[in-house]
């Protein structure tokens, strides 16, 4: 089969010039103003996970996540109706519904520019969008936020409440990618957020109530070339506390020495773990008949210094985000839970897992690990 | 082998056989006759029945199709796409681009090649690696058609600007929805170069499941403004149809017109039949033959020739569609809409039509000469002598009935048009045409006992003889001469329907144009499009020595209650300082024109007006720039420009609404005794690169001219048709005649007659036959025009057409089908001249 080749591609290939601002040391943080976009960056996201569960124990997962990728700087003197339709940056989105009682996974993508309003990030307006999938803020102070996402097969509406104030992760402003300076990224979540509002579906209307995970990364350099992708987990027990971990692998599969977590105690304070504090350890691997990649979506994960063994299991092994003609590379993100104990305490919790890189390695600009 | 099948050998294909030519002709004249109706059929559906607006190409499969007089805001685009609903929104600019600046104008569309590429496969061949939206050149990619190679730098003129654009890749066809002739730009790119920053021409709408049409464009038009329309996919394909609809029925009537002189010849070669061989019906019913039998056997030889002439028509008619698409499409092209004719299928619907049309138009005809023969008795038949119909004697009751036909005629004539279609005309002039063929014998008569003693004084014995022998067989004559009347009334009413038209848009050129220069965008140009102009030229051009003034005009095509119009801003005080614009008489010009810049006013060209039912006083209701506008109507004036109807504003009205000072056409005044050479010049200066073009007043004139002339060439080839139909139809019934009368011959020349004489009478027949039908066709023919001019033209079209003789014209086409009757004797003269008098005495 000839395989079509697609415009986009060719616009999404286009390495310009590296004029955008690298992540360097020392940045200091400003809310809300770091909740929303940095053009200065050549690349930057924004990703809602969560486990919601409908009145009648029926429980889904879902993800909702906002890229903005610059391609070209603007030209300065452009006048501004010369350049609403100019591709300088692209905004890509992805939308997906675990249903993991009914055995189902659904996910759909988009791709836009700025253009007259059709997708964005903005301060003056609190929001994020692409088309009809938004995160509006309603208080930049209390961070509450209304998620809404419709796609041919189902409607989500969300109301967020950050339970926890923002966690940046890494060290003195920046998690590392790679050894060279600038291999890094600025990294925050909201890593407890309370979620209640409905999903429709099938023509009916479900009220769903669930715990989500909020996490907004900017940078411009990667260490695309060195890293051939990653697993990343993020895990909230139902004793308030969190974890992000995310294991780099290079070529040969092996882990780099740039893995790294974060600790949140249940008063939302961050601890840094660096990639000796924890181990993450693949068990059974799934094959995913569309792709032919294996992904690993048993974990067995254990931090020595805080006491925690946990064993993470999915009940719905096909989360996996296929796409053939997109500009975006097929990967595994999918809602999991977590069973095991800290300090001889039983704890469960719920999450999402990332996989990437396990169908062919990501060189693509712009998908380093969060 | 049965009886009848038998009778039918015996009585019907052995004596068809016998006369090869004369059945051929026969044959023939059906197999023209249905060639014109399948050949207009065929090529009418293929440029403008198949026609799909070239706009509309690429829409994929969405349901909707969101647009605005003027186009649309493009934030509005941003507000529908954050509709809680799974609706898919794809932005699209529409314009035409020349390849080279030359040729035909081809689609050019502006796709959001980003947000689609996510939805629809929009793939292209090979090169698409190389290509990407933001290179500085300016990338497009092709339909196949266009025969451009990926990486090819082809200029591209779009409105007055030729710019070099990168082949990036070849569209692949999806699903036989795209027009291979379309060029296809990213949505910014084509914002730029169409001139429309900041607008969408349309926004095509893919509506979720779940819900009904009309629920999804209640929602839709809730978050739109008043100026903006939401109609179902395919809308303005359909309302191009719609107006071409009244253009290809009037063709196709022009088209049965060839079938009908063919009828004529079925009827008139049936009757012949009869005639010669009423000895053998008399010797059949002796023996005890049926009625029926003898009937059959009549209808059975009509349908043998209609099946073999409708089998030939239809094989004939599809090769004629080739020569007849390209004529239609031209019409098509310049007074409606630019399209691409589509490839000429035989359809099954067409055959049917053709062959059907054939055996049915024959079948009828033959019917009266096959009950005639019918009716015959043995007794009589038997007798010995050759007989005529006893028409003459019923020939009073016969005029009475072709008065009744005038009278039902003339108050079909006064009856509204049918859903715009001229139905009850066209019923008349078919009983104009029954109503001519029944008086043709009593005219016949009076001819020939009016002036066979001129005749004879002047062109001797033949001409006595040959008046003798139409008058004896009147029944055979008369419907030769109206069959030839039709062909030549045809004629004459088209020639001088067109003649008339020609003269009337002439004058109204001469007063239209009063301007010495005109200015518009190069490229052919099209009734749909209006390229625009850097208004900076007619700025400049004003500011010129030697220039009294500037008219700006600026036309955009919309939708006026589901049919395609223009709506256009002129500068009403230029108009109302020259003598251009004519409004319809007792409508005061000067108060219209001074009263049009002072507010929301409008004034319709007469075709608009007839088709919406608009008259001074009316409120036209458009939407423009967010609201619903009121303009109310303050005259009508005579145009003869575009099929689809203007709608004028004064040019600062439109600019109110529609801010945009691009002008489609600008009109150039000199100062009086201002040499033009050196303002041309220094016009040709301020256009500098850009692609526009100078006309002098007199080029334009002649152009459009030319483009009429061009437009009415397939009306003249279907006139052809019917005319050499009905020639060949004279040359058959001649060769009969003389057959049946070869005694008569042999006698004449035992008498004495010399070959030359006998050549003479039968060359005598000939021209008086001719003579005969160009007289009652002219005749006819002046009538049908006024019906043509008057009823169906102001029915199907609604202009107003001043009635003109085309003397030259109708001179030269009469003379020549006089000329050809005439030679149309040659060949039965030959034969008669060649038989032997004394085998033919001895035969009998």
């Amino acid at each position: 089969m000839k395989r079509k080749t697609l415009v986009v591609l060719a616009v999404a290939m286009i390495a310009a010039a590296q004029q955008w601002q690298p992540a360097l040391p020392g940045y200091s943080y400003e809310f809300p103003r770091d909740y929303f976009n940095h053009p200065e960056y050549q690349t930057e996201w924004w990703y809602y996970t969560g486990n919601l569960r409908a009145a009648d124990g029926h429980r889904f997962g879902f993800e909702l996540t906002f890229f903005r990728q610059a391609v070209h700087l603007p030209p300065a003197a452009a006048a501004a109706e010369d350049v609403v339709w100019r591709p300088d940056e692209l905004y890509l989105a992805h939308l997906a519904l675990s249903d993991i009682d009914g055995g189902n996974f659904y996910h759909v993508e988009r791709l836009n520019r700025a253009g007259p309003g059709l997708a964005g990030i903005s301060l003056e307006q609190r929001r994020y969008w692409n088309g009809n999938w938004q995160v509006q803020w309603n208080s930049l102070a209390s961070g509450d936020q209304k998620l809404q996402a419709v796609c041919d097969r189902f409607k989500l509406v969300l109301n967020l409440k950050p339970e926890k104030p923002p966690v940046i992760h890494g060290r003195n402003g920046i998690s590392r990618k790679g050894a060279a300076p600038g291999e890094a990224s600025h990294y925050i979540s909201f890593t407890r957020i309370a979620a209640e509002g409905h999903l429709d579906r099938n023509g009916k209307s479900a009220a769903v109530t669930g715990l989500a995970w909020m996490d907004h990364e900017f940078f411009t350099e990667s260490a695309a070339g060195k890293v051939a992708g990653w697993d990343w987990f993020a895990i909230q027990l139902d004793n308030r506390e969190e974890l992000m971990l995310y294991r780099l692998r290079n070529d040969t599969g092996a882990e780099t020495p740039y893995s790294s977590g974060t600790y949140v105690d249940a008063q939302g304070k961050a601890r840094f773990l660096e990639a000796g504090q924890f181990s993450l350890t693949p068990g059974e691997t799934w094959h995913s008949p569309r792709s032919g990649a294996r992904y690993p979506v048993a974990w067995t994960i254990s931090v020595p210094s805080l006491g925690l063994q946990l064993s993470e299991r999915t009940a719905l092994k096909d989360q996996e985000l296929f796409t053939e003609r997109s500009i975006s590379p097929t990967y595994w993100e999918g809602a999991v839970t977590y069973q095991g104990q800290i300090h001889d305490q039983k704890v469960n919790g719920v999450g999402y897992l990332e996989m990437t890189g396990y169908r062919n390695a990501i060189r693509v600009s712009g998908h380093t690990p969060r | 082998m049965s009886f009848e099948w038998l009778l039918f050998l015996r009585l019907i294909l052995r004596p068809l056989a016998r006369e090869p030519i004369r059945t051929a002709l026969a044959i023939f004249a059906v197999a023209l006759g249905v060639s014109a109706v399948v050949a207009i059929d065929l090529a009418g559906q293929a440029a403008a029945g198949s026609f799909h607006s070239s706009l509309e190409s690429l829409a994929g499969n969405s349901d909707l199709q969101i647009t605005a007089p003027g186009g649309l805001d493009e934030r509005l685009l941003g507000k529908l796409v954050q509709l809680p609903y799974a609706f898919q929104f794809a932005p699209r600019i529409e314009s035409f681009a020349f390849i080279n600046g030359k040729g035909e104008a081809v689609p050019f569309i502006g796709l959001d090649l980003i947000g689609h590429a996510a939805q629809r496969e929009f793939a292209t061949d090979t090169s698409a690696q190389q290509a990407n939206l933001l290179s500085e050149g300016y990338p497009i990619w092709v339909g196949q058609q266009l025969h451009l190679r990926a990486g090819e730098r082809v200029p591209l003129l779009i409105n007055d600007t030729l710019r070099t654009f990168i082949v990036a890749g070849i569209l692949k066809p999806e699903k036989e929805k795209v027009v291979e002739r379309v060029i296809v730009a990213d949505i910014g790119l084509a914002q730029e170069v169409t001139g429309k920053l900041g607008k969408l021409d349309s926004i095509d709408v893919r509506t979720p499941q779940g819900k009904p049409a009309v629920d999804w464009r209640t929602i839709l038009g809730s978050t739109l403004p008043a100026s903006v329309s939401i109609d179902p996919q395919g809308a303005r394909t359909q309302e191009y149809r719609k107006m071409l609809a009244a253009f290809r029925l009037n063709l196709r009537a022009l088209s049965y017109i060839a079938l009908i002189v063919g009828a004529f010849l079925i009827y008139n070669t049936i009757s012949i039949s009869v005639v010669r061989r009423r000895n053998e019906i008399g010797v059949l019913r002796a023996l005890g033959g049926t009625r029926r039998m003898i009937l059959g056997g009549f209808l059975a030889e009509a349908l043998f020739l209609a099946v073999a002439g409708s089998s030939a028509g239809l094989l004939i008619g599809r090769f004629l569609a080739v020569g007849a698409v390209k004529l239609i499409g031209n019409t098509v092209q310049s007074l409606y809409v630019s399209s691409q004719p589509a490839p000429i299928h035989l359809t099954l619907a067409a055959t049917i039509t053709g062959l059907g049309l054939g055996l049915g138009v024959s079948l009828l005809a033959a019917l009266a000469p096959a009950l005639e023969a019918s009716r015959i008795a043995p007794v009589e038949a038997m007798a010995r002598g050759r007989e005529e119909y006893s028409l003459a004697l019923r020939s009073r009751s016969v005029s009475l009935w072709a008065l009744l036909l005038v009278a039902v005629a003339a108050i079909l004539c006064k009856l509204p048009a049918v859903r715009g279609r001229p139905v009850f005309a066209y019923i008349a002039v078919v009983l104009l045409i029954a109503a001519t063929a029944a008086i043709i014998p009593s005219a016949v008569y009076l001819l020939a006992g009016t002036t066979h003693h001129v005749l004879q004084k002047l062109l001797g014995m033949e001409a006595m003889l040959a008046l003798r022998a139409l008058r004896g067989s009147i029944g055979r004559t008369s419907v030769l001469t109206a069959a030839l009347a039709t062909a030549v009334a045809m004629t004459t009413s088209v020639g001088i329907m067109v003649g008339s038209f020609r003269e009337t848009v002439r004058v109204w050129m001469n007063h239209q144009l009063q301007a010495d220069l005109y200015l518009r965008p190069a490229g052919s140009p099209g009734a749909d499009r209006h390229p625009t102009m850097d208004p900076e030229i007619a700025d400049r051009i004003e500011r010129l020595p030697g220039v009294a003034a500037v008219d700006r005009f600026r036309a955009y095509r919309i939708s006026y209650d589901g049919l395609p119009a223009t709506l256009a801003g002129g500068e009403s005080s230029r108009v109302r300082d020259s003598d251009a614009t004519t409004f319809l008489p007792g409508e005061d010009r000067d108060a219209i024109l001074s009263k049009l810049p002072t507010g929301d006013y409008a004034v319709v060209s007469e075709p608009f007006a007839n088709e919406h039912n608009v008259h001074a006083g009316s409120i036209l209701q458009i939407p423009l720039a967010g609201a619903v506008r009121r303009f109310r109507v303050l005259g009508i004036y005579y145009d003869y420009a575009a099929g689809g109807g203007y709608i004028i504003l004064d040019r600062r009205t439109l600019l109110k609404y529609l801010p945009d000072p691009a002008e489609s056409n600008v009109a150039v005044y000199l100062k009086r005794g201002v040499e033009a050479g050196a303002v041309r010049r220094g016009i040709g200066r301020v256009i500098g690169g850009r692609a526009v073009m100078v006309f002098s007043n007199g080029a334009l004139r002649r152009g459009a001219l030319q483009v009429f002339d061009r437009t009415f060439r397939i009306t003249y080839a279907l006139e052809a048709v019917a005319v050499i139909v009905a020639v060949m139809g004279i040359a058959g019934a001649l060769l009969a005649m003389v057959i049946d009368r070869r005694r008569e011959f042999a006698l004449l020349r035992f008498l004495g007659a010399s070959q030359l004489q006998v050549r003479g009478i039968i060359l005598c027949e000939a021209g008086l036959l001719g003579l005969l039908a160009n007289a009652i066709g002219l005749i006819l023919g002046a009538i049908l025009s006024l019906i043509l001019i008057f009823v169906i033209n102001k029915q199907s079209f609604g202009w107003t057409i001043q009635f003109h003789w085309p003397a030259a014209l109708l001179l030269t086409a009469l003379t020549g089908i006089y000329a050809a009757t005439v030679l149309a004797g040659l060949y039965p003269a030959r034969t008669a001249v060649r038989m032997n008098p004394i085998e033919m005495i001895h035969e009998a």
